[in-house]
């Protein structure tokens, strides 16, 4: 046992004589420094106190750091430094700058004061011999009066507090008397909330609001631009790896799906995606085209991944979660980077961001080329059988994307964000039942507007999307599904926020939006149009600290779902958090949620061509009569941190009961006046349609995250989910099988004295079944369900990073899935190891 | 700033990244997934169709295995099938009936595995467009076996070979490694003179019990022709085709049995059924015409199984007296070309073979019990089977029409 404790105190006095620059996880080791530097200061120990806090504004500047330096160098008696990290903090245009302007003026008086005490007076000696010292009575009284001072310091402190909402019950922090960033924040709010408490966990999802990821009534998982960087992720689905519960499904290079507790598939549309608050949920299908964003990692500041029902807040199809991506506020980064990456797989990709402002204009730009190989090919050439349809048959993801996003500050405060953006790409999906992997050669772009008017934030924006699509391989003399869609949606939103106080404080969020979707899609029929609209309400209530209450509901309009008529969805949420200690939460929550019908599942009529039959079709038809899949969810929460230790964890349980899941029913026969389909000219085999079942899922798991930054350089972050999904009324659960039992992650970052930095992450899956429809090959006009299995899998992945030029040069290795071959989805690509290197240069 | 960078980490770092570059040259390999038809080989036999005809109409074109040819040399069922839309194949001449063509249109039948093959097909005319009366529009599909073959107006047609005008064989074959190879420049020749003169032989049974057994000896059945016309099925049939066979072409009739009575046409087929309901063949269950891999194997009269599933049938065929004098000129020579009887008997011995030869049917130790249909093959190729999906117990959940009638079966207890 000795030698254990040896060997582990030995290791980490290595670790900690190599390091001595962060960072692995910027946040929690500056939150480190910050508490310990706090608690020093505490107990009167200022000096180390305050290096502690300037080693955490190094780390991570945080200005209210600077106003804890501040105070901590005011109490100690040390004024000049005191007013010079005033005018620091007062530098960052912080919202209680006018308070703080006083308290400058006070300070300055008092130094001039001082220097004029210490100038020689008028007819006293001119010697230049030291002054003997005071009695001791004097220094008595002047020890006196400096208790005095702090004294009065202490209580001014307390009576501030109150004025701005309490981060904890028993909060050890200074906190500035007006907080930047503490107001209400939208979800789509592009600044940068650093929140009050300086190296909290902030997200803006979960509510619609900036608050602590400890308040949330909702599982959070924070994903920020350091893990992005130091993992080396190469996409955005990759990095979905590290939450908890998420089940991430990569058929190719360009093709994921993403869900969270379980109800994964080809086509994974349970979980809503955004970027800055827009959505990227592509409705026609029902999925999220995950390598066509038009952005790129290198401007994400963070991901913010709701886990759970978020339907109450964001309506449809936040079923199972919401993914926000929050890009960078413009002009909050370097004025110019480029990134350059070339690898296997012809991977070659460049990226140019750029920062900047005039005056009260900001802005960020950026374009980006990408394009890499797939994994693997599932046809060879020159086949007497099958030809290659559309696209490249090597190219997995090929891409050329651009960005602006601008925002204007008005004199009064007031803000105007303006940005588009344009995606031109070639990439692939996987459809559903018998349709096998889809080139997709287009164009996504978007343009968006947010206005903050006080209380009020309005957003509007507009989704384009327009390609080619059909099926990269198909037999050769067989009718053709190539095609071509357009979809645009027009989105409007206001979002009107209140504080009040009624037996407790209250914060109210009210929220309407509107949504036009057209979709062209001969898949389709006509041009398919649909009006939808929403309203809701949020308030959260603080009756008496610990307790705080969270109730939200939302009503969603639906064109279809009243019977093909329009109809409403209700969204209720309630939640309940008890916070008994400085940085522990406890959650009980309950909600409903929905995923309303797609396009596809509402209008499809799609006769598919049977393999080897060219006479023969199998009809795909949507239905209006659909009604939304729903959810009720129940869950209980744990979210703590340890600052001192560098340590946050989070725990959650969960009951998730799914009905009326639409799927594709088995095959029916027609009448056989419905039998030949002149459309196609080719006779109609039978007809699957879109259909609510009559099964009910439940799925129960727990979720287990750490992170850890125990030392300076050493990140720790691991996570385990655990779930279960039983089935009612249904003989054959194919959601059961499919969802992996069991996903462990597991990573470490570590930088060393000589800017290297090393990252590696492992993520496990279990082994699945998946219950897939084929033809049968003995009889193609037989089509069966037809079980595969897959192995579990680990993919790992792996960075060396080394600063070559500070703040200028890096230059990175990374290799991805290094875990081995393997599938991920019986009709995906058989994924290989890769390596990449990078050069990032910010002249 | 700058700072110096050391030897070895450079050397390190070219390394890596020339590693990088070179791992980067290679394409992506081929690797089929779990998807059946990523794992399979095939060819593809493609062509073109030529039609010299009036008839308007979807051209269809069938595959069958060489070795199993359709009705009426064969049982086989089409392997797969492919449709040419009317108007591809005539196109501007559609609306106008009295253009005779050639007409031309390319085809392809996809996805064809190594094997030797039979093409065969018909255009399903409409022929309402000529004015013809009584009329049909097209009403081929080729889901059930009711409408899954030509009718009145339709003009046959065929892969042959055009100096003999036999059959011709198609024949997919595989390269030094394994690639079938595509099968190119096939022609399909359809020709009025291969126009179908009547419906397909639509029956039911106007007298005659359904109950046979050994004790009960010969079972005589009268047949007359059905006519249907509702629900998508059209069958006015005036009679039954009724002619010598005559395979030889040698203008005698054939004598298959030698009984000195020549062989006719339709040739009749009584085969048992799987299960209590439904129109399956026992051992049959795929209904794509060859013997399940697993099925019931009867007793043959040497007191064995053969091990394999049976084909079973009854002795079953016309009763020829009625026929043989309409057959027969004055002369008392046999009239070879075909004639339409208003009626048929037909004959069935409580005799049952095992027909998994169709050369050599095996005669089995007993009756099996259970139900059997009976089928009439014309010398057309067209066929009628009863039972069928017109069975009212099975016609409304198969979108057809009920015909009471067509749920007719021989019981053997």
């Amino acid at each position: 046992m000795r030698t254990v404790k040896a060997l582990q105190r030995a290791a980490l006095v290595a670790v900690c004589l190599c390091a001595t620059e962060a960072l692995a996880d910027a946040r929690l080791e500056a939150r480190r420094h910050f508490r310990n530097g706090m608690s020093l200061i505490a107990s009167g120990q200022f000096d180390p106190g305050i290096a502690e806090l300037e080693a955490a504004y190094a780390i991570k500047p945080h200005p209210n750091v600077l106003f804890n330096i501040a105070r901590a160098y005011q109490d100690a008696g040390r004024n000049q430094e005191a007013l010079d990290t005033f005018k620091r903090y007062l530098a960052s245009n912080p919202a209680d700058s006018s308070s703080v302007t006083g308290q400058v003026a006070k300070l300055e008086a008092a130094l001039k004061a001082a220097e004029v005490a210490a100038e020689p007076k008028p007819g006293a000696s001119g010697s230049s011999l030291p002054m003997p010292p005071p009695p001791a009575s004097v220094q008595t009284t002047q020890q006196l009066a400096t208790l005095m001072e702090r004294l009065e310091k202490a209580i001014a402190r307390a009576e501030s507090l109150p004025s701005q909402p309490q981060q904890g019950p028993a909060s050890s922090t200074y906190v500035p008397v007006a907080l930047p960033g503490s107001g209400v924040e939208a979800a789509a709010a592009p600044a940068v909330d650093e929140g009050a408490v300086p190296y909290e966990e902030r997200v803006v999802t979960a509510s619609r609001r900036a608050q602590s990821s400890l308040e949330a009534p909702n599982a959070t998982t924070v994903i920020t631009a350091e893990d992005i960087r130091l993992s080396g992720a190469t996409s955005l689905s990759e990095l979905m790896r590290r939450v908890p519960g998420a089940d991430v499904m990569t058929l190719g290079v360009g093709s994921a799906n993403v869900s969270l507790r379980g109800f994964n598939q080809r086509i994974a549309n349970k979980v809503l995606v955004l970027v800055d608050g827009r959505t990227e949920y592509q409705d026609f299908l029902g999925l999220t085209l995950w390598s066509t964003l038009p952005i790129g990692l290198d401007e994400i500041e963070r991901i913010e991944v709701i886990r759970g029902p978020g339907s109450a807040l964001y309506g449809a199809n936040a079923m199972l979660g919401v993914i926000n991506i929050i890009t960078q506020a413009p002009g909050s980064g370097p004025r110019s980077r480029f990134t350059a990456t070339v690898g296997s797989g012809h991977t070659v990709d460049g990226s140019f961001v750029s920062h900047g402002g005039s005056g009260p204009l900001r802005f960020r730009a950026s374009a980006a080329y990408a394009q890499e190989d797939k994994w693997s090919r599932d046809y060879g050439d020159d086949r007497p059988d099958v030809a290659l349809l559309g696209g490249s048959p090597e190219i997995g993801l090929r891409g050329a994307r651009g960005n602006l996003s601008t925002v204007y500050t008005f004199d009064n405060g007031r803000q105007l964000g303006v940005s588009g953006g344009v995606h031109r790409y070639a990439t692939e999906v996987y459809p559903l039942g018998l349709l096998r992997n889809y080139y997709l050669n287009g164009l996504s772009a978007y343009a968006k507007s947010d206005v903050e008017l006080g209380p009020i934030k309005v957003k509007a924006f507009w989704n384009h999307l327009a390609v080619d699509a059909g099926p990269q391989y198909e037999p050769i003399g067989q009718r053709s599904l190539a095609t071509h869609v357009t979809s645009n949606v027009f989105n409007g939103e206001a979002l009107y926020a209140k504080n009040f106080e009624l037996a407790g404080e209250h914060q109210v969020n009210i929220g309407v939006e509107g949504r036009l979707k057209r979709v062209a899609f001969s898949y389709l029929g006509p041009l398919r149009q649909e009006v939808h609209a929403a309203a809701f309400i949020q308030d959260e209530w603080r009756v008496v600290e610990p307790f705080r209450f969270v109730a939200s509901y939302r009503v969603d309009r639906h064109p279809l779902l009243d019977n093909g008529k329009p109809g409403l969805a209700h969204s209720p949420r309630v939640s309940a958090l008890f916070t008994p200690f400085e940085g522990q939460a406890f959650r009980a929550s309950a909600a409903s949620a929905f995923r309303e019908p797609t396009f596809l599942e509402s209008y499809t009529r799609l006769p598919v061509p049977v393999p080897g039959v060219n006479g023969a079709s199998v009809l795909t038809t949507g239905s209006t009569q659909l009604r939304p899949e729903r959810l009720t969810a129940l869950e209980l929460g744990w979210r703590g941190e340890a600052p001192e230790l560098g340590f946050d964890w989070d725990l959650a349980l969960y009951q998730n009961t799914v009905k009326d899941l639409i799927g594709l029913s088995a095959f029916q026969a027609l009448p056989a006046g419905e039998a030949y389909d002149p459309g196609t000219g080719s006779y109609l085999l039978g007809r699957s349609v879109f259909q609510n079942e009559a099964a009910i899922y439940t799925a129960r798991g727990v979720e287990a995250g750490v992170t850890l930054a125990p030392i300076d350089g050493l990140g720790i972050k691991a996570s385990a989910a655990i779930q279960h999904m039983t089935a009612q009324n249904e003989e054959q659960c194919g959601p059961c099988s499919q969802a992996p039992g069991v996903k462990l992650y597991g990573g470490v970052t570590y930088r060393t004295r000589a800017d290297l930095e090393f990252g590696v992450d492992a993520a496990f899956t279990s082994s699945t079944t998946w219950i897939e429809r084929e033809p049968s090959p003995s009889d193609p006009t037989t089509v069966q369900f037809n079980s595969n299995p897959l192995s579990a899998y680990t993919v790992i992945n792996a960075r060396v990073g080394y600063e070559a030029v500070k703040d200028a040069v890096s230059v990175a290795l990374v290799g991805s899935h290094l875990g081995g071959t393997h599938a991920q989805h019986p009709f995906g690509n058989r994924i290989e190891r890769r390596v990449f290197a990078t050069l990032t240069v910010t002249p | 700033m700058s700072r110096p960078i050391p030897a070895s980490t450079r050397a390190l770092w070219a390394l890596a990244v020339s590693s990088v570059l070179s791992a980067g040259c290679e394409s992506p390999p081929v690797v089929p997934t779990a998807d059946h038809q990523q794992n399979t080989r095939a060819g593809r036999i493609e062509g073109t169709l030529v039609a010299q005809t009036r008839a308007r109409g979807n051209a269809i074109v069938f595959i069958y295995d060489a070795d199993r040819p359709p009705p009426p040399v064969g049982t086989g069922r089409p392997k797969a099938f492919t449709v040419i839309p009317a108007v591809e194949l005539f196109g501007q001449a559609l609306g106008d009936p009295s253009a005779t063509g050639p007409f031309t249109a390319p085809f392809t039948l996809s996805l064809v595995e190594p094997g030797r093959y039979l093409l065969r097909g018909f255009i399903d005319a409409d022929t309402c467009r000529t004015g013809a009366q009584p009329c049909h529009t097209s009403d081929f599909i080729p889901w059930y076996g009711v409408t899954g073959e030509p009718n009145m107006g339709d003009v046959g047609g065929a892969a042959v070979d055009l100096a003999t005008g036999a059959s011709r064989i198609l024949e997919v074959t595989s390269d030094a490694d394994g690639w079938p190879q595509p099968l190119t420049g096939v022609a399909v020749s359809f020709s009025d003179t291969a126009t179908v003169p009547l419906d397909r032989p639509a029956f039911q049974v106007a007298v005659g019990t359904r109950t046979l057994d050994a004790k009960s000896g010969t079972k005589l059945l009268k047949l007359r022709p059905q006519v249907i016309s509702q629900g998508g099925v059209e069958q006015r049939p005036p009679g039954f085709l009724v002619q010598y066979v005559d395979d030889n072409h040698d203008g005698i009739p054939d004598d298959a049995n030698h009984d000195n009575v020549g062989d006719l046409w339709p040739k009749v087929v009584v085969r048992k059924l799987a299960g209590t309901v439904g129109v399956l063949d026992e051992n049959d269950l795929d209904h794509n015409g060859i013997p399940d891999a697993e099925g019931v194997d009867y007793v043959h009269t040497d007191g064995m199984r053969d091990g394999q599933p049976d084909v079973v049938v009854l002795a079953a065929g016309l009763v020829p007296d009625a026929l043989i004098a309409a057959l027969t000129d004055e002369q008392g020579a046999p009239r070879m070309k075909p004639i339409i009887a208003p009626e048929l008997d037909i004959a069935i011995r409580p005799i049952a073979l095992d027909a998994r030869n169709p050369a050599a049917p095996a005669p089995l130790a007993s009756l099996p019990s259970g139900r059997y249909s009976i089928t009439l093959i014309t010398s057309t190729g067209q066929t009628w089977r009863v039972p069928n999906e017109l069975d009212p117990a099975l016609a409304p959940a198969l979108g057809l029409p009920s015909v009471e009638t067509q749920s007719f079966t021989i019981e053997v207890p």
